[in-house]
C-alpha cells in the first residue's frame, strides 16, 4: 500500500503547535510507517519551491497551523489549499485565529508601532519599522502584514479542524489515526480530536452550583483553592464555554480555563457565551454593586476572546465600520 | 361558591407551620396586592388577596387545585405596600410547599435540559433566581435538572448556557431570531453602513417593565425604524444576538427592563444590565461607538418614558453620522 503523503506548515504561529506533533513521541515512529513527510518547514528540510513543484491533490494531507498574518501566510495557504486533498486548519491559530487575532483590536498598523516603538525594551532610536512589503537586496523578500488577522476558513476552504493551543498531544495522535482510519468528518462542525460537552465536563473540581461572587480577581491577585470551581471562588473560567478536549491541563496545573479549545459545538460566538457564564455568578443585588462587578473585569476582550476575537461577532462589527476594503463574508448566526 | 362546611382547619395550621406561611390570618384582605399585582396585567383571574382568603378559610381542595398558587414570581411588588406588611410571596410559598408534599404540581411550563449536550457546569444553577436548577448525576455524567415546580420560566438559564443546552417553549431563540429578522427587518445595510436613509433601532422589551399597552403602542408609533421585540425578562437578552443585530443592520439595540428592585423575576433586570454595561465596555475597545447600545430602565411608575427613551437613541445615532461628516 503507499504511504499516505503528510504536510505540516506553520503561517502566523508561536510554534506550539509544531512542538505539540514532536510530543507525539514514539507515535512518530508508527506515523512514519504509514505515511511520508512530503513538507514540514519546522523540522525537516523543504522549501516551498518543493510545494511549488508538487502537481495539485498530490499531498494527502496537510495540517496546518497558525493565523493567515502576512501575504505569504495567504499565499501558502492557497497553495497548500491546492495541493492537498485534505487540508486540515490545525491548532487555534487556523482555526480561530488565536491570540494573533486580538491584534485586529488596533489593527496592523498599531501592532507594528506596538512592537517596534513603544513595547518595554525597545530601543530603537532611529525609529525604524519594517515597511508593509519590502524587497531587500539580495532579493530577498520581507513579507507584508496583512490589514486583518484571519482564521484559515476565512481564506481557503478547510476539511476538518483541530482546536487547542496548543491541541493536546494525545488529541493529535486521536485526530491523526481518525483521519487514517476513518477519513474526513462528513458532518458537524468537522472537529478531531475532542471530546462531548464543554470543559466542565471533565473539570475535577467541586461546584457548590449556588456561589455567586461580588468581583472578580485576576490570577495574580490571589492563590487559587486547588479543589475549588474557579468561577465559585471568584477568577474568570472559560471552562463552561470551551470544547472539551485538553483533558483539563490547565485546571490541573490551578490555572483557569482561557477557553483555547473554542466554543462547545452550535455557539457561534465564543465570547458572548464567556459573558453569560460570567454575569451568571455576579453576586450584586444592586446597580452600584453590578458596577463594582462589571470594573473588576479587565481588558474585556482579551478576557473573554482571547482566542476567537478573529471570527467573532464583535470583530466582524468593528471591521464593518473601519469599512476594510478586503471583506470576507462570516457566518452571521445567532449563539444557537 | 365557597362552602365554608369545605373548611379545613388543619390547611391553615399546615400553612403556618411553612417558613414564611406564619402570617397567613393577618391579612384583611384589603386587595392592596392585588392592586399592585404586575401577573394581573396578563392574567386577571390571579388575585393573592383572593387565594389568601380561600387560604384563611381552609379551603384545601381549593386552593391547592388552582393554578394561581405557581403563578407568584416573587417580585414582592405587593410587600413594601401591604398595610399589614405580609410577604405575600413567602405566605404563596408556603402554600406551594404543601401543594406539592400533597402531590400537586405546578401546570406552567418548565425550562428543559438537553442531557446529551450538559457539561454540568453550573452556571443555570447559579444564575436561576429561583434555586429551581440542581446538578444530579447521569451514568459518569452530572447535568442539570430543572425543578419544574419551583421554575418559573423566565428563560433566564436560557439564555445564561454557555452550551445551548436549555429550552423553553416560549420565547425561544428560534422565536426571538426570527422576530428580529421578521419581514427582513434585518439583513439589510443600516443607516451607519450608508444603506437605510434613517437610523433603525432593535428595541428588546421586558414584558413586565412595560405597565400598560399604551406605553408599548406609542413605541409601535414610530413606524419601521423601530423593531419592538418582547423578552419574558430583560436578564433573558443574549449578546450573541445583540451582536448580531448591529451586524446585520440595527443601528442600534435598546434593552429595556425593570426598575433595580422591581424586576418581576427577582434579579433579572441585574442580569440585563450586567449584559450591557460589559458589551458597551466590549463594544468601546473595539472601537465601536457605545452609543449604539443601552440598557433602560422603567420604573412601575413611569408612564410613556419609552418612546422617548427610543427618539433620544434614534437622535443620538444619528449624531454619530452627523460628528463622521464634520471630521
Amino acid at each position: 500500500m503507499d504511504k499516505v503523503k503528510l504536510a505540516v506548515y506553520w503561517a502566523g504561529a508561536c510554534g506550539g503547535c509544531d512542538i505539540a506533533i514532536v510530543e507525539l513521541g514514539e507515535h512518530l515512529l508508527e506515523l512514519a510507517q504509514v505515511a511520508d513527510i512530503v513538507f514540514w518547514p519546522c523540522a525537516m528540510d523543504f522549501k516551498l519551491a518543493d510545494v511549488e513543484a508538487m502537481s495539485d491533490g498530490y499531498i494527502d494531507i496537510t495540517l496546518f497551523n497558525g493565523s493567515i498574518r502576512t501575504d505569504e501566510d495567504l499565499h501558502v495557504a492557497k497553495l497548500l489549499r491546492s495541493r492537498s486533498r485534505a487540508l486540515i486548519a490545525f491548532g487555534s491559530c487556523a482555526t480561530e485565529g488565536c491570540v494573533p487575532g486580538l491584534s485586529n483590536v488596533r489593527g496592523s498598523d498599531y501592532a507594528l508601532e506596538r512592537a517596534y516603538l513603544e513595547a518595554p525594551g525597545t530601543e530603537n532610536t532611529q525609529g525604524m519599522l519594517p515597511g508593509r512589503a519590502s524587497n531587500l537586496p539580495d532579493s530577498l523578500h520581507l513579507p507584508g502584514l496583512r490589514p486583518q488577522v484571519r482564521a484559515l476558513q476565512d481564506v481557503v476552504t478547510v476539511d476538518a479542524f483541530v482546536r487547542g493551543c496548543p491541541p493536546n498531544y494525545e488529541q493529535v495522535w486521536k485526530a491523526i489515526n481518525q483521519l487514517l482510519t476513518e477519513g474526513l468528518p462528513r458532518s458537524g462542525e468537522r472537529l478531531l480530536g475532542v471530546d462531548p460537552r464543554s470543559l466542565c465536563d471533565q473539570c475535577p473540581r467541586v461546584r457548590i452550583g449556588k456561589i455567586r461572587v461580588p468581583r472578580f480577581k485576576r490570577i495574580h491577585e490571589a492563590i487559587p483553592d486547588s479543589e475549588q470551581c474557579f468561577l465559585e471562588q471568584g477568577f474568570i473560567c472559560a471552562g463552561p464555554a470551551t470544547h472539551a478536549g485538553c483533558s483539563a491541563a490547565c485546571i490541573k496545573a490551578n490555572m483557569p480555563c482561557r477557553g483555547c479549545y473554542g466554543p462547545p459545538e452550535g455557539v457561534r460566538d465564543q465570547g458572548s457565551a464567556i459573558l453569560d457564564a460570567v454575569v451568571a455568578g455576579f453576586a450584586g443585588q444592586n446597580d452600584a454593586a453590578i458596577q463594582e462587578a462589571l470594573a473588576s473585569i479587565v481588558d474585556p476582550i482579551g478576557t473573554f476572546y482571547r482566542y476567537s476575537y478573529a471570527v467573532s461577532l464583535l470583530n466582524q462589527l468593528a471591521e464593518h465600520r473601519n469599512a476594510q476594503p478586503e471583506a470576507v463574508a462570516v457566518h452571521a448566526e445567532p449563539k444557537r | 361558591m365557597i362552602r365554608l362546611s369545605q373548611a379545613d382547619h388543619t390547611f391553615i395550621e399546615q400553612i403556618m407551620a411553612e417558613p414564611g406561611g406564619e402570617n397567613l390570618l393577618t391579612c384583611w384582605s384589603c386587595g392592596t396586592c392585588a392592586a399592585t399585582c404586575l401577573v394581573r396585567r396578563f392574567d386577571s383571574s390571579f388575585n393573592p388577596r383572593l387565594t389568601l382568603h380561600q387560604a384563611g378559610l381552609g379551603l384545601r381542595g381549593l386552593v391547592l387545585s388552582s393554578s394561581e398558587i405557581w403563578q407568584c414570581s416573587a417580585c414582592d411588588a405587593c410587600y413594601p405596600r401591604c398595610p399589614r406588611q405580609i410577604h405575600i410571596s413567602e405566605v404563596m410559598g408556603a402554600i406551594r410547599s404543601v401543594a406539592i408534599r400533597e402531590g400537586f404540581h405546578s401546570p406552567g411550563p418548565s425550562a428543559l435540559v438537553d442531557e446529551q449536550v450538559c457539561s454540568g457546569c453550573a452556571v443555570c444553577t447559579r444564575v436561576c433566581p429561583y434555586e429551581a436548577i440542581d446538578r444530579v448525576a447521569l451514568g459518569e455524567h452530572m447535568v442539570a435538572h430543572v425543578n419544574a415546580d419551583k421554575c418559573m420560566h423566565c428563560g433566564i438559564c436560557m439564555a445564561s448556557c454557555p452550551s445551548g443546552a436549555i429550552t423553553l417553549d416560549t420565547f425561544s431563540d428560534t422565536e426571538l431570531v426570527s422576530r428580529m429578522f421578521a419581514d427582513g427587518w434585518l439583513g439589510q445595510p443600516g443607516y451607519l453602513d450608508g444603506g437605510s436613509t434613517i437610523p433603525r433601532i432593535l428595541v428588546f422589551v421586558c414584558q413586565w417593565s412595560v405597565r400598560t399597552d399604551a406605553e408599548l403602542q406609542r413605541v409601535y408609533n414610530l413606524g419601521s425604524q423601530v423593531r419592538v421585540v418582547n423578552l419574558p425578562c430583560s436578564g433573558r437578552v443574549d449578546p450573541a444576538m445583540i451582536l448580531t443585530a448591529l451586524n446585520d443592520g440595527a443601528d442600534g439595540v435598546l434593552l429595556a427592563g425593570c426598575q433595580e428592585g422591581e424586576c418581576h423575576y427577582k434579579r433579572g433586570t441585574l442580569l440585563g444590565r450586567s449584559k450591557v454595561g460589559l458589551l458597551r465596555a466590549l463594544l468601546a475597545q473595539a472601537g465601536i461607538a457605545q452609543e449604539r447600545l443601552a440598557f433602560v430602565e422603567l420604573g412601575a411608575f413611569d408612564r410613556y418614558v419609552l418612546s422617548g427613551l427610543v427618539q433620544k437613541m434614534l437622535h443620538s445615532i444619528e449624531s454619530l453620522v452627523a460628528a463622521a461628516v464634520l471630521e
